[in-house]
């Protein structure tokens, strides 16, 4: 008995403890939902079988009613769109921007922090914010829009069942976008000066340098900067509660916003828990690779 | 062009990216100033006219404001103290040693990271229900944000704690400290900045949660500010003045200790997300 006390105070003990602490924690409140989460996808949870931990027995009955229903293609459809147009948005975005910043002038680090103002800020409130400026009579958006004469009637952004998804895209690329810049500014600092001054006594135009010596130095960040995006997007829900609701109609429902809306609007945790399970095996894989390409990143 | 020529004319288009970047902000502000005639003027007026500082005052009475912020800070207050309490030590020891079993340890930390909030709630929520955890629910949205916040600060932290030379604390033990004492004295001191920012950061998470407490908290005394947001716009969806006087309330005291620390919170958020 003592002999553990001492472990614990003095020795490998102390160590063990310290991040089972940790790791038991993150099993109950994250490895244990993530088994039972498969369970009661089998199983009929609502309203009246809530308070209990066993629930009556569905088979793959709410995998059925999942598939068959019609809004899963469209949701689906959806969920890719808004993924892949806000990575590719907001890592093209946030290259250029971290590629400019990183030119050397007075304040460049500064300036370039401030970009960070709006990743601290609540999903929510940010939401709401561009809840406003998207308005469809009101909106600062449609205005500036109609003066430069790219539009000429107000677009209803969120109202209007063709351009919902991209109202809360919009905003979700403005949300994103500093943080990609900040990841691939990492990259660039990490790129030795030396690389380009030979490049440039060579003679090899901005362009040729930008190919042969930016892009594959930046090929693990790159990586992980693009998984992390997926990551995050596949993450994103606030901004969904706060600009359309996944509606009118649906039509700007994604898998993470549907899941929530089976389990809370309609009450239905064993559907909610079909989605979830499937939307979480597509996280984990993604993450697989961006845990792989740090590793090789770290161990260089 | 000479050096100076350049750097200034990268500074002004520096400027004005920052500017185009930072409108929506300025619009809150300016937003929450005007008066119910003024926010609905065609063109928008850029300029606010004479400001309404009285917005502020109404929205704080009227919505509720000081009980939904002591909730938000309830909530990020608890998130915060189970997070660092609990995490700090973990990140501590995946940073001192290189093995299989720390490289399994991290590994796990790093997958349940990624887990989204609105996914996770489902199978949390049906299980607390059954553990009756219900009956507490702002105790219980603490316990579920804390095990997304944990990872994220574990990460942040191994970060910090790898910058302490080892041979400080083993000059420590040396001297006949325990490891305990060891820890406490000469690791916690000098890896304190990172676990401050790292805390920081879970703070603010914590200050802006809204999928656990929309999910979890169905008692609106109960409620963060973010629920109360919402619970604010639907009814008033054309007060936009007194919205967004609701929003700049809520996200100005993060803006501002962002503003303060922005130097640190950068250098903390880079050297976790990609080492």
């Amino acid at each position: 008995m003592t002999r553990i006390l001492r472990s614990l105070r003095d020795g490998i003990g102390f160590d063990v403890m310290l991040v089972i602490i940790a790791l038991s924690y993150l099993l109950v409140f994250a490895g244990l939902p993530l088994i039972y989460n498969v369970i009661i996808s089998f199983q009929t949870v609502d309203v009246f079988s809530l308070g209990t931990l066993w629930h009556p027995n569905a088979g793959f009955d709410n995998y059925r009613a999942i598939f068959d229903d019609p809004l899963a293609g469209r949701v689906l459809w959806q969920t890719i769109v808004f993924t892949l147009g806000s990575v590719a948005l907001q890592f093209t975005l946030g290259f250029a921007l971290a590629l400019f910043f990183h030119q050397n002038f007075t304040g460049a680090t500064w300036i370039r922090g401030l970009f960070l103002a709006a990743w601290v800020m609540p999903g929510l409130v940010v939401g709401v914010l561009w809840n406003w400026l998207l308005s469809g009579d009101f909106g600062v958006i449609n205005h500036l829009l109609e003066s430069f004469g790219l539009i000429e009637d107000p677009v209803f952004w969120r109202s209007n069942v063709e351009t919902s998804l991209y109202a809360v895209l919009i905003a979700n690329i403005w949300y994103g976008t500093p943080f990609n810049m900040i990841l691939l500014a990492v990259g660039l600092a990490a790129i030795p000066g030396d690389l380009y001054e030979a490049a440039e006594l060579d003679g090899a135009n901005a362009f040729q340098r930008f190919w042969t010596i930016t892009l594959p130095m930046m090929r693990a960040t790159i990586g992980a900067v693009l998984a992390l995006g997926i990551i995050f997007t596949l993450q994103q829900f606030d901004l969904f509660a706060a600009i359309t609701q996944g509606g009118p109609a649906g039509s700007s429902t994604v898998a993470q916003y549907w899941s929530w809306q089976l389990s809370f609007r309609e009450f239905d945790f064993g559907r909610g828990a079909v989605i979830s399970v499937l939307m979480i095996i597509v996280v984990l894989f993604v993450s697989l690779i961006y845990v792989r390409s740090t590793k090789a990143e770290t161990q260089l | 062009m000479s050096g100076a020529v350049t750097n200034r004319v990268l500074l002004a288009v520096a400027l004005a990216l920052a500017a185009v970047y930072l409108f929506p902000l300025y619009w809150m502000y300016v937003t929450s100033l005007k008066t119910q005639s003024s926010i609905f003027a065609v063109p928008p007026e850029f300029l606010p006219g004479a400001p309404q500082w009285d917005n502020y005052a109404t929205i704080w009475e009227v919505a509720n404001i000081p009980r939904y912020i002591g909730n938000s800070l309830v909530i990020a207050s608890g998130v915060t103290l189970i997070t660092a309490l609990i995490g700090s030590g973990c990140a501590y020891v995946l940073a001192r040693y290189r093995n299989g079993w720390i490289d399994a340890a991290l590994f796990a930390v790093l997958m349940l990271q990624v887990l989204p909030p609105s996914l996770m709630v489902t199978p949390i929520f049906v299980g607390f229900a059954s553990v009756g955890l219900l009956e507490y629910p702002r105790f219980a949205t603490i316990l579920a944000f804390s095990a997304k916040t944990m990872p994220f600060f574990v990460i942040l932290c191994r970060a910090a704690f790898m910058t302490v030379p080892r041979e400080l604390e083993e000059a420590a033990l040396v001297d006949g400290n325990s490891r305990v004492g060891a820890f406490f004295m000469i690791v916690l001191p000098l890896a304190r900045n990172g676990l401050l920012i790292s805390a920081l950061l879970v703070f603010m998470n914590g200050f802006g949660e809204y999928v656990y407490s929309a999910s979890i908290i169905a008692d609106n005394r109960l409620q963060p500010a973010s629920i109360g947001m919402t619970n604010f716009l639907q009814p008033n969806v054309v007060n936009w003045n007194a919205i967004m006087a609701f929003a700049a309330t809520y996200v100005t005291p993060i803006l501002a200790a962002f503003v303060l620390l922005q130097r640190q919170i950068v250098n903390g958020l880079t050297a976790g997300a990609l080492k």
